[in-house]
C-alpha cells in the first residue's frame, strides 16, 4: 500500500511541481503591468502617438500630435460623423499647464457601406493630427503628452478599444522621432493633403422641400465640374445616409437633391460638409446654410380623432413592393384639423372689434334693400371671394419671402412701424366715416361713386377685401395654432389652410346672403340704424388705442406722438374734403389747408418709423424684475447650472399674448411655483424684426407668437405649452420638473 | 450582365424601401415569428402602448444595456404599466454572430429579459420597415397604431456602463409622457450602437 501510495504520490507531486512551474513561467512570460507607451497594439488596430513640428520642437513653435492607426485589413473607425451606427473615435489630452491641444483635422472620410446602412470611416493607415499650441514662455525641456484614446473598430462585429499613450517630446528645437522622424514628416505631410479643404463661406446654401434637403454649392474646383460628388454631413441626424444624392451641374454650381431621414432627430441652420468626387483624395469643406424651416415632425402636431387613422392591415410588411408605401411628408389628418381650426378661427374673426363694425354694417344693409335674391347671393358670392383671394395672396406673400430667405412669421406685417401706422390711419378714417364726419361720396371723385353703383360685385370684393385688410392685426386665439402648421406644409395644402380662414371669414355675410330667412330676422330699419352707425365708432377707435400703443413700443413715445399727429391731421383733411354740410368755398380754403397740415404731419412721422431709428429705440417690453431679455446662451447656460427655464415669447402686436401676460403670467399660485423651483424667466421680445427668435420659434414648430417653452435643466428638448395659457396647464407643466434639492 | 442589373434593380428598389416609419405616422403593420416559433403580429396589440427594440447579443452597445441590468430594468417598469415590449433579431442567418431562435430565446432567458417576446426578423423585413439601423434601436407606439418616439435608449452614446446612471432614459421619458397622455417631448432622437446585420436581399 504504501508502494503504491509513494508511486502515486511521486507522480501526482511531479505533475503538481510541473503545473506550478509552468504557471510561475506563465505569470512570468506575461508583461508586468505595461507601463503605458507611445504604441498600444490590439488584434485589429496598431495605434502610435506621433508628434511632428516642421521647425523644430521648441516653445512658440508650431507642433503636431497624430494618432497613427493602422488597422487591419477591411477593419475600420469611424469619422465626427460616423454615420448610421458606429461611434467616432475621441482623443483626451492631458498637457502641461499653458500648452493647449486643438480640434481633431479629421482627414477626409471614405464611405463604409454595410448592407442598406451606410457609415463614414476610415481603413488602412489613419492619422488623426491635433495642432499643440506651446507658447513662447514655456519652461521645461521636454513636453510630457498623455492621451487617452478610444475608438470604436468594426468589421463585422465591432470592439469598443481604447489606449492609454505617453510621450515625451524634447523641446530642444531639434525634429522629433528620431530615426523615424522622416517617415514621420512624410505621414503628416500626407494627412495634410487628405484633408478637406475649406471653401468661402456663403457659397452654399439647402432648403428643405418635400421630404428632402435641395443644396447649391458654387466655389468647387473648377476640375471637379461634371462629376459625381459625394456628400458628408458633418452633423449627423439629419440626412439618410445611404441614399445617392440626385445631383446634376449647372456650370460650375452643384445642385442636389439629397433626401432626409425620415427619423431626423436634427433641425439644423447649418450643416458643415465635405464633397468629394470620387477617386480624390481630399475633399472640399463647405458651410451649407440653411434657408427654409425645418418641418416639425414630432407628434405634437394636432391629430384629432385617431379613429381617422387607417386601419392596420394585418399579413406580412411586403417591402419587395417598395412603392406602395409611400413616405407621406404631410399628415393628411393634420391638415384636416387645421383646415377645421382654420374655418373656425376666420368665423370668430367676425367678432373682433376690428371687423365686427363693417361686417354688422353690411349684414344690416340687407334688410334695407329690396334686392332680388340672385344678386343679393351673387354680391354674397363676390364678397366671400375677395376675402379668400386676400388671405391666399397675404399667405402667398408671406410663404413667397419665407421661401426668399426672409425670417419672417405670421404677425410679420405688424413687426414693420409703417404698417402699423398705415392701418392706425386706415381704422381712424373708418371710424371718423361711421361717427359722420365725412362721407366717402364727397371725398371720392363722383365717376367713383358712379362706377360703385354700376359694378355692385367689384363693389363686395373691394369691401371683402378691405375686410381683410381690417381683421388683419385681431388674430383669433387658436389662429396661430393653424397657422403654425400651415407654414410647415407644401406650398398648396398652406394656401388651402389661409383659404379656409378667408371661407370661415366670410360665411356669416355668405349665410344671410344665401338664405332670405336670416335676412327677414334681421330688424326693420329705422333711425336706430343711424346710431347704430356711430356706435360702431367707437370699437374702430379703440383698435386705433391699440396700434398706436404697439408703434410706442416699436418707435418710442415719440413715434407715438408722431402717429398721434398724423392722425390728427388726416381727420381734419377728412372733414375738410368729405363733410357733408360745408360749402364749396369752405371745402377749398379748409381742404387746402388740410392738405399742408397733413403734408407736415407726414414729414414729422416719416423720419420716426424709419427702421434706423425704430431700431435705436431699447425694447420696453415687459421687462420687469422678474423676466429678463432672452438669448439661447442665457438658456444653455441656466439649464448647465441646473436651473429650469421658462421662455416667454411674446410681441406687443398680439392680443393674446397680452391676455397671457395679465392674466395666467401673473397669477400669484404660478409665480410662487417658477420661485420655488428657481426657474429662470426670460422674455423673447418679437415685436420687431428678430432673426434670432423667428429661427428658434422655427425650431420649436411655430411661425407666430404667443409660444410658451419650458426647458428642463440636462438636454432634453423643451416642453411647448398651448397659447391660451391656463394656471392649471403651467403648474402641471411645472410639477414634472426634477426636484430641486435646495430651494432658496 | 443581366443578372448585375436586375440586382441593380433590387437593390436600388431594397434601398428605397428602406425606412418608411415615421414619428408622428402610423407605424408599419408586421407579421414574425418569435423565438418559440409562435407568430405574432403588431395588430395583436392594438390598444396597448408597444415598445420595439432592436437587440444583437454580439454587439458591445447591446453588452452594455443588459450587462449592467439597464435594458431589463427599462422592460421591467413598462410591463408593471401594461407596455408590450417586442424584442427584435433582425440579423442575417448568414452573419457571423447569427444565433438560431432557440439559443436566442436562451440567450433572452439568461439575461433575465422581461420582454412580452422575441422576435426572429432575419430576412430584415420589419427591420427595414422600421429604418431600424443600430443596435439597440428603440420605437414606443401608442394604442391608436401611432409611432411616438424613435431613437435612441438613452443619452450617452458610448460602450461605457458608468454612462448609464448619468444618461437619461429616453425610453422611460417618452412612455412616461405617452402614457400620461401627453405628446411626447424628444420624439426622435440619434440611434447610437452597431449596424444591424441585414441579409442582402
Amino acid at each position: 500500500m504504501r508502494l503504491h501510495c509513494l508511486r502515486t504520490c511521486h507522480a501526482l507531486l511531479r505533475k503538481w511541481s510541473a503545473g506550478v512551474f509552468l504557471l510561475a513561467a506563465g505569470l512570468l512570460a506575461l508583461p508586468a503591468a505595461s507601463a503605458p507607451s507611445a504604441v498600444v497594439v490590439t488584434p485589429q488596430v496598431r495605434a502610435e502617438l506621433l508628434a511632428h513640428a516642421p521647425a523644430g520642437a521648441a516653445a512658440g513653435q508650431p507642433l503636431w500630435l497624430g494618432l497613427r492607426i493602422e488597422h487591419k485589413k477591411h477593419w475600420h473607425t469611424y469619422w465626427k460623423n460616423p454615420g448610421d451606427s458606429g461611434l467616432p473615435t475621441t482623443l483626451e489630452w492631458t498637457l502641461p499647464a499653458g500648452v493647449t491641444a486643438g480640434d481633431i483635422a479629421w482627414p477626409t472620410p471614405k464611405k463604409l457601406p454595410v448592407g442598406p446602412l451606410m457609415n463614414f470611416g476610415y481603413e488602412d493607415t489613419l492619422l488623426l493630427a491635433v495642432p499643440v499650441t506651446v507658447p513662447a514662455g514655456h519652461s521645461g525641456r521636454t513636453l510630457e503628452v498623455q492621451l487617452r484614446a478610444d475608438w470604436l473598430v468594426c468589421k463585422e462585429v465591432c470592439i469598443p478599444e481604447g489606449g492609454d499613450f505617453v510621450l515625451s517630446v524634447p523641446l530642444d528645437g531639434g525634429v522629433p522621432g528620431g530615426a523615424d522622424a522622416a517617415a514621420t514628416a512624410t505621414l503628416f505631410a500626407a494627412s495634410r493633403q487628405r484633408e478637406p479643404q475649406s471653401l468661402q463661406a456663403g457659397q452654399a446654401q439647402a432648403a428643405v422641400q418635400d421630404g428632402a434637403l435641395v443644396v447649391r454649392v458654387a466655389g468647387l474646383p473648377a476640375a471637379w465640374q461634371g462629376r459625381e460628388l459625394a456628400f458628408f454631413p458633418e452633423t449627423a441626424g439629419v440626412i439618410a445616409n445611404a441614399e445617392v444624392p440626385q445631383a446634376r451641374w449647372e456650370g460650375a454650381v452643384w445642385q442636389a437633391r439629397i433626401a432626409l431621414d425620415p427619423q431626423r432627430s436634427e433641425a439644423p441652420t447649418t450643416i458643415p460638409a465635405v464633397l468629394v468626387p470620387a477617386g480624390e483624395a481630399a475633399g472640399a469643406l463647405v458651410a451649407v446654410a440653411v434657408t427654409s424651416a425645418w418641418p416639425a415632425a414630432t407628434s405634437t402636431t394636432t391629430a384629432p380623432g385617431a379613429d381617422a387613422l387607417p386601419a392596420l392591415g394585418a399579413g406580412t410588411v411586403d417591402s419587395s413592393a417598395g412603392a406602395e408605401a409611400p413616405v407621406n411628408t404631410a399628415p393628411p389628418i393634420g391638415l384636416a384639423a387645421a383646415l377645421l381650426l382654420a374655418l373656425a378661427g376666420g368665423a370668430l374673426l367676425n367678432l373682433m372689434p376690428c371687423v365686427f363694425p363693417i361686417l354688422s354694417l353690411k349684414v344690416l344693409g340687407f334688410a334695407s334693400h329690396g334686392r332680388d335674391r340672385r344678386k343679393v347671393l351673387a354680391g354674397g358670392l363676390a364678397y366671400t371671394a375677395g376675402v379668400v383671394i386676400s388671405f391666399v395672396a397675404l399667405a402667398a406673400l408671406l410663404l413667397a419671402l419665407r421661401a426668399g430667405g426672409e425670417q419672417l412669421g405670421w404677425g410679420f406685417q405688424l413687426q414693420s412701424p409703417v404698417v402699423v401706422a398705415t392701418l392706425a390711419a386706415l381704422f381712424t378714417l373708418i371710424g371718423l366715416n361711421l361717427a359722420g364726419v365725412f362721407e366717402f361720396g364727397s371725398v371720392l371723385p363722383s365717376s367713383w361713386a358712379a362706377a360703385r353703383a354700376r359694378h355692385p360685385l367689384v363693389d363686395s370684393l373691394l369691401t371683402g377685401v378691405l375686410a381683410v385688410a381690417v381683421a388683419s392685426p385681431c388674430t383669433a386665439p387658436f389662429m396661430g395654432v393653424s397657422l403654425g402648421l400651415a407654414v410647415t406644409l407644401p406650398t398648396v395644402q398652406a394656401l388651402a389652410v389661409f383659404a379656409a380662414l378667408g371661407l370661415g371669414m366670410a360665411l356669416p355675410y355668405l349665410a344671410v346672403s344665401a338664405w332670405p330667412a336670416l335676412a327677414r330676422a334681421m330688424p326693420r330699419p329705422g333711425v336706430w340704424m343711424q346710431h347704430f352707425k356711430v356706435l360702431m365708432a367707437f370699437p374702430m377707435f379703440a383698435t386705433v388705442v391699440w396700434l398706436v400703443w404697439v408703434l410706442g413700443q416699436q418707435a418710442g413715445i415719440d413715434g407715438a406722438a408722431a402717429l398721434l399727429g398724423l392722425l390728427v391731421a388726416l381727420a381734419f383733411a377728412a372733414w375738410a374734403l368729405g363733410a357733408p354740410a360745408l360749402g364749396s368755398k369752405a371745402r377749398l380754403g379748409f381742404g387746402s389747408a388740410a392738405a399742408v397740415v397733413l403734408a407736415l404731419a407726414v414729414a414729422w412721422v416719416a423720419p420716426a418709423l424709419k427702421a434706423d431709428a425704430v431700431a435705436a429705440v431699447p425694447a420696453t417690453a415687459g421687462t420687469d424684475a422678474r423676466w429678463q431679455a432672452w438669448s439661447p446662451e442665457r438658456v444653455a447656460a441656466a439649464r448647465a447650472e441646473g436651473r429650469p427655464v421658462f421662455v416667454d415669447f411674446t410681441a406687443a402686436w398680439c392680443v393674446t399674448c397680452q391676455f397671457n401676460k395679465r392674466t395666467t403670467l401673473a397669477d400669484a399660485a404660478v409665480l410662487q411655483d417658477f420661485d420655488t423651483r428657481r426657474v429662470l424667466l426670460l422674455r423673447a421680445d418679437w415685436t420687431r424684426r428678430d432673426a434670432v427668435i423667428t429661427a428658434e420659434l422655427t425650431k420649436l414648430g411655430r411661425s407666430g407668437v404667443p409660444v410658451y417653452a419650458l426647458y428642463a435643466p440636462g438636454n432634453a428638448g423643451p416642453r411647448v405649452l398651448s397659447e391660451i395659457l391656463s394656471v392649471a396647464e403651467v403648474r402641471d407643466a411645472l410639477a414634472t420638473l426634477p426636484q430641486q434639492t435646495a430651494a432658496r | 450582365m443581366k443578372t448585375m442589373f436586375t440586382a441593380t434593380l433590387l437593390a436600388l428598389a431594397a434601398t428605397a424601401s428602406f425606412a418608411a416609419a415615421t414619428v408622428g405616422q402610423p407605424a408599419p403593420a408586421f407579421t414574425a415569428t418569435d423565438t418559440r416559433g409562435k407568430t405574432v403580429s403588431l395588430a395583436d396589440f392594438k390598444g396597448k402602448h408597444v415598445v420595439l427594440e432592436w437587440t444583437n447579443p454580439g454587439c458591445p452597445f447591446v453588452v452594455k444595456h443588459y450587462g449592467s441590468g439597464n435594458m431589463q430594468g427599462t422592460q421591467k417598469e413598462a410591463a408593471a404599466k401594461g407596455v408590450v415590449w417586442l424584442t427584435i433579431n433582425s440579423t442575417a442567418a448568414d452573419a457571423g454572430d447569427y444565433k438560431a431562435p432557440a439559443a436566442m430565446g436562451a440567450w433572452m432567458n439568461e439575461q433575465k429579459a422581461a420582454a412580452t417576446s422575441t422576435l426572429m426578423d432575419a430576412d430584415g423585413k420589419v427591420g427595414r420597415a422600421y429604418g431600424a439601423r443600430t443596435t439597440p434601436h428603440m420605437y414606443v407606439i401608442d394604442p391608436a397604431g401611432k409611432l411616438v418616439y424613435a431613437g435612441a435608449i438613452d443619452s450617452k452614446s458610448t460602450t461605457n456602463p458608468a454612462d448609464i446612471p448619468g444618461a437619461t432614459n429616453h425610453v422611460k421619458v417618452a412612455l412616461g409622457e405617452t402614457l400620461a397622455g401627453k405628446p411626447v417631448s424628444l420624439a426622435s432622437t440619434r440611434p447610437y450602437g452597431c449596424a444591424v446585420k441585414y441579409s442582402s436581399m
